[in-house]
């Protein structure tokens, strides 16, 4: 693990920034953030902050809408649109105005005092500054540094979440409604064979079993019609949500399938230390121990000094958001000479350390997992594609031949008709579930999966 | 003749070398086993050596030569697989005889010393039971009774003397269901020892055979008792089965062997015959009494004589409708007078090719569809006035004034006198007999009985 400890994987850019001087700046960082979610997302996320701006990306938004939607335009309705990734946005300005605010000196201070006792006046003048900001300056402000650092690390990961949900939700409602599209065809097969089925017991040559037959199998199709339909509104407000879309904003139309699976099977060579070079989780908590580092070579400086005390707040469960923080205290070297503290602060250190070899283990592990979803899933799909349904077609286009010679009746044909838009219903699914692989694949990798990894490489100047 | 001999066959084949090898070896002591490739009758087989006698003509077959040593007839029968055609459009894998299913007629003299080798090529035992013939019981071809089964690859001799003229068959009593259900039979006739006794200027012979072939595929379901679907005379179908072509006033004989599993009263149209021929031999003239139709059980052997007055193309078919009929959905549910129309758009949105059939009956002899591969349509052949809407058992026996002697050539359609064909009242309705039947007095109990609906035609031109 400590090999990704050792490399330096974040770019340029962004190491400039942690020793960049401190002001406010026009776009809270957003340009980091978004320069970091771009490799991944395949386009720059925007960010709307005046009511202009706000003004152009609703139009940018209604604009959209008006053709079918593609993949990529759902993720970039998202990112215009999606309400909760605006309000993370605005965690970047809380820490990057804290980060400023360390960087700047406490105010000094001035007095004066007018007494007078009796005819004696005292004129009374200090000036007072802050010694403790002074000396605890550098270290808040090296602090809030790499918390402005996490804290864009963190946005670029959760636009990325987000662009992956709406993915999904995109993929689920374009094959939820394709298979309405089917459902209905059985739908239809039913009722004709029923309809056709009322017809023959009226001229005498059905009895009322087959009669009834025929009409319990329309029936069974008209629940299933029903059912996917409601799930086809669900997968489809899931959509909605994810776009932030309201009103007469949700009546868009989709593609009518799927798209085409790619002509080949990725194979990816060297995928786990491609996660490790592009995950943002990953090189969050790699700046998180970086930062630990430095606090120990502090506190090691100063265990004869003693005037110090740093100690890194660092509160992470599962499922929850992570706290940190930090706080700074002035003690008086009188009976402890900081031996303790020394390992106390290693001992943080390795917990953080240890704490990201377990991040790196278990991104790894989701990677060989999600890669070989996904490789499946596309055998899968391509198998419906290339072996299930040309056969599902032979079978139906043989019924038709032996239909001709009256070697088989309409009802048989009709049932085929059935058993094939079912086919072609589990072929729908299986394309979708190919196209959620490679989201998860790409969340999992960090980036896109057809991208190289070489490129991936190169792309990180500091590599080894 | 397209007879072909074996080693011809052979030499013209990538087996040449040790093929002909083999052959020149077995050629010193056995005949030479002549394989047939075509499927139409071939003409009949006048005999260069033995006794002299009026030979026959196997409907879409062939007779088996033979060469004489010393003093007796030796045939050699080879028991194979083969592919046979049952009609244009389809060819089943059968196993048969000399290259064909049946095998080739064998024709001898009352009196004749016959001696028989049978190779066996099948995959699996076989012998050869010779129907009807009185012979030595070890002779019989009963496997397990009176002799072991001929394994692959072995020869045996069958040997005896051909007492009874008559009219016999030959098939193996050897896992008879699967070797008979694979069309393992030929048909055998032993002339009377006079060439006029009972002589006749044409004499067909054929065997009626059944299969069950799954539409689209090839070879026929042995395990098959009841349902079968293809209805033969000599493993073919009409309208691959050749007709039976006749000089007019030729006095004509036609032997039928039944090996199916059910009865099939064979029909002759526009003349009546008498059974002249029995498995047990000659019928006694006395006994004979007019028929136009000839039950013929299962096993049975029945020869049927007429005097072919009458010109015309004279229908020859089993009785049995579905017997004139190819393969056919036996569960195709009826549908006769139910309007598809408004089913008929919601069918063709799933289903673009589908078309309404049935509702007026079941004629569909019109209809050109395409059909699974090696597939019979259910019912065709064309006619001089149409389709002739039949299948299976069927063929037309054509008399014809001024033929040759010899001449089995297909004249094509009857061309008849005008005025001697049906034709359509041109008349006005009104001077139609009254064709009202009385109808029936209403029954008291009529409101409790289920309504039954007729529906007629509409009438096109009268109302």
């Amino acid at each position: 693990m400590f090999i990704f400890l050792r490399r330096r994987v974040l770019p340029a850019a962004l190491l400039a920034v942690l020793a960049g001087c401190a002001s406010l700046s026009p776009d809270q960082g957003f340009g980091e953030v978004a320069a970091l979610a771009k490799p991944s997302l395949g386009q720059t996320p925007p960010r709307a902050r005046s009511d202009e701006e706000r003004a152009a990306s609703r139009q940018m938004v209604q604009q959209l809408l008006q053709k079918p939607l593609s993949v990529d335009a759902v993720v970039q309705i998202a990112l215009l649109n999606n309400r909760g990734l605006q309000a993370d946005y605005e965690a970047l300005g809380i820490a990057e105005a804290s980060w400023v605010q360390a960087n700047r000196l406490p105010n000094p201070g001035f007095s004066f005092g007018r007494t007078s006792s009796g005819d004696d006046i005292k004129i009374d003048r200090s000036f007072s500054m802050a010694v403790m900001g002074l000396l605890t300056l550098p270290l808040t402000a090296r602090i809030e540094a790499r918390q402005f650092q996490v804290s864009k690390l963190n946005t670029a990961n959760r636009i990325l979440q987000v662009a992956a949900d709406t993915r999904n939700a995109y993929y689920q409602s374009v094959a939820a409604s394709q298979s309405v599209r089917y459902q209905e065809q059985v739908e239809s097969a039913a009722a004709a064979g029923s309809e056709l089925a009322e017809k023959m017991a009226k001229a005498g040559n059905f009895n009322q079993l087959e009669l009834a037959r025929e009409q319990a199998f329309h029936a069974d199709a008209v629940t299933q019609l029903a059912r996917s339909r409601q799930l086809a509104v669900a997968a489809r407000e899931q959509l909605i949500r994810l776009l932030g879309l309201s009103g007469e904003q949700s009546g868009f139309t989709l593609p009518q399938q799927l798209p085409e699976l790619p002509k080949q099977r990725p194979s990816l060579q060297d995928s786990e230390q491609l996660a490790m070079a592009q995950r943002l989780d990953i090189a969050a908590a790699k700046l998180e121990v970086d930062g630990l580092q430095q606090t120990l070579g502090l506190n090691r400086a100063t265990r004869f000094i003693n005037v110090l005390e740093l100690a890194y707040l660092h509160n992470s469960e599962p499922g929850a958001s992570r706290e940190t923080g930090y706080r700074v205290s002035l003690e008086i070297p009188l009976f402890d000479w900081g031996g303790a503290r020394v390992a106390k602060s290693e001992a943080i250190y390795m917990q953080a350390a240890q704490r990201l070899a377990e991040t790196a283990l278990n991104a790894q592990s989701q990677v060989r997992v999600s890669y070989a979803d996904y490789q499946s899933a596309y055998d899968l799909a391509r198998h419906y594609r290339d072996q299930v349904l040309p056969l599902r077609k032979r079978v139906s286009d043989e019924y038709l031949l032996r239909y001709n010679g009256m070697l088989s009746s309409v009802f048989e044909l009709l049932a085929d008709a059935r058993e094939q838009a079912n086919a072609v219903n589990a072929a729908i699914d299986a394309s979708r579930d190919f196209w959620m692989a490679d989201n998860a694949m790409q969340l999992a990798l960090g980036g896109p999966v057809n991208q190289p990894p070489q490129s991936a490489a190169s792309a990180n100047p500091q590599g080894k | 003749m397209s007879h072909l001999s074996r080693r011809a066959f052979l030499q013209g084949s990538a087996l040449a070398v040790s093929a002909g090898a083999v052959s020149r070896i077995a050629a010193a002591s056995l005949p030479e086993a002549v394989i047939q490739t075509q499927a139409g009758t071939q003409p009949p087989l006048n005999p260069a050596s033995g006794r002299p006698y009026q030979p026959v003509v196997t409907l879409n077959g062939w007779t088996l030569p033979w060469r004489m040593n010393n003093g007796i007839k030796e045939f050699h029968l080879v028991a194979e697989p083969v592919v046979r055609e049952i009609a244009p459009g389809m060819k089943a894998n059968l196993w048969g005889y000399n290259g064909q299913s049946p095998g080739p007629t064998i024709e001898v003299v009352e009196g004749d010393r016959v001696r028989i080798f049978v190779t066996n090529k099948l995959p699996e035992h076989t012998s050869v039971h010779w129907h009807g013939q009185r012979l030595p019981n070890g002779m019989d071809g009963v496997t397990g009774l009176t002799q072991p089964g001929i394994k692959p690859g072995k020869t045996f001799v069958y040997e005896f003397v051909a007492r009874r003229a008559g009219t016999f068959m030959y098939h193996p009593h050897a896992d008879e269901m699967v070797q008979m259900a694979m069309g393992m039979m030929g048909f055998w006739i032993t002339h009377p020892k006079d060439p006029s006794f009972m002589r006749v200027d044409r004499d067909f012979v054929f065997l009626l055979n059944a299969y069950d072939i799954e539409p689209g595929a090839a070879t026929p379901r042995v395990n098959q008792m009841t349902d079968f679907n293809l209805w033969t005379w000599n493993s073919r179908a009409f309208p691959g089965i050749d007709p039976l072509v006749v000089r007019q006033h030729d006095r004509v004989r036609i032997r039928v062997g039944n090996l199916t599993m059910t009865n099939h009263p064979i029909h002759l149209h526009g003349h009546e015959f008498v059974v002249s021929g029995t498995d047990g031999g000659w019928t006694p003239p006395a006994s004979r009494w007019p028929e136009v139709s000839v039950d013929i059980a299962v096993g049975q052997m029945r020869a049927i004589e007429f005097d072919a007055s009458e010109p015309g193309d004279w229908a020859l078919h089993c009785h049995k409708s579905h017997h004139t009929m190819n393969a056919m959905g036996h569960e195709v549910p009826t549908m006769i007078g139910v309007d598809q129309k408004s089913v008929l758009k919601k069918i063709n949105q799933l289903i673009p090719d589908y078309m309404v059939m049935g509702d007026k009956g079941g004629s569909m002899g019109e209809m050109e569809m395409p059909l699974p591969d090696n597939t019979l349509p259910m019912m065709g052949g064309q006619g001089p006035y149409g389709s002739l809407e039949m299948g299976g058992m069927f063929s037309v026996v054509k008399v014809r004034a001024g033929l040759a002697r010899n001449d089995y050539r297909d004249p094509g359609w009857y061309r008849a006198p005008a005025g001697s064909v049906a034709y359509e009242w041109q008349g006005a309705a009104a001077d139609l007999p009254a064709a009202g039947s009385p109808r029936p007095a209403a029954s008291d109990a009529a409101d409790k009985e289920t309504v039954v609906n007729v529906v007629k035609p509409a009438a096109h031109r009268h109302q």
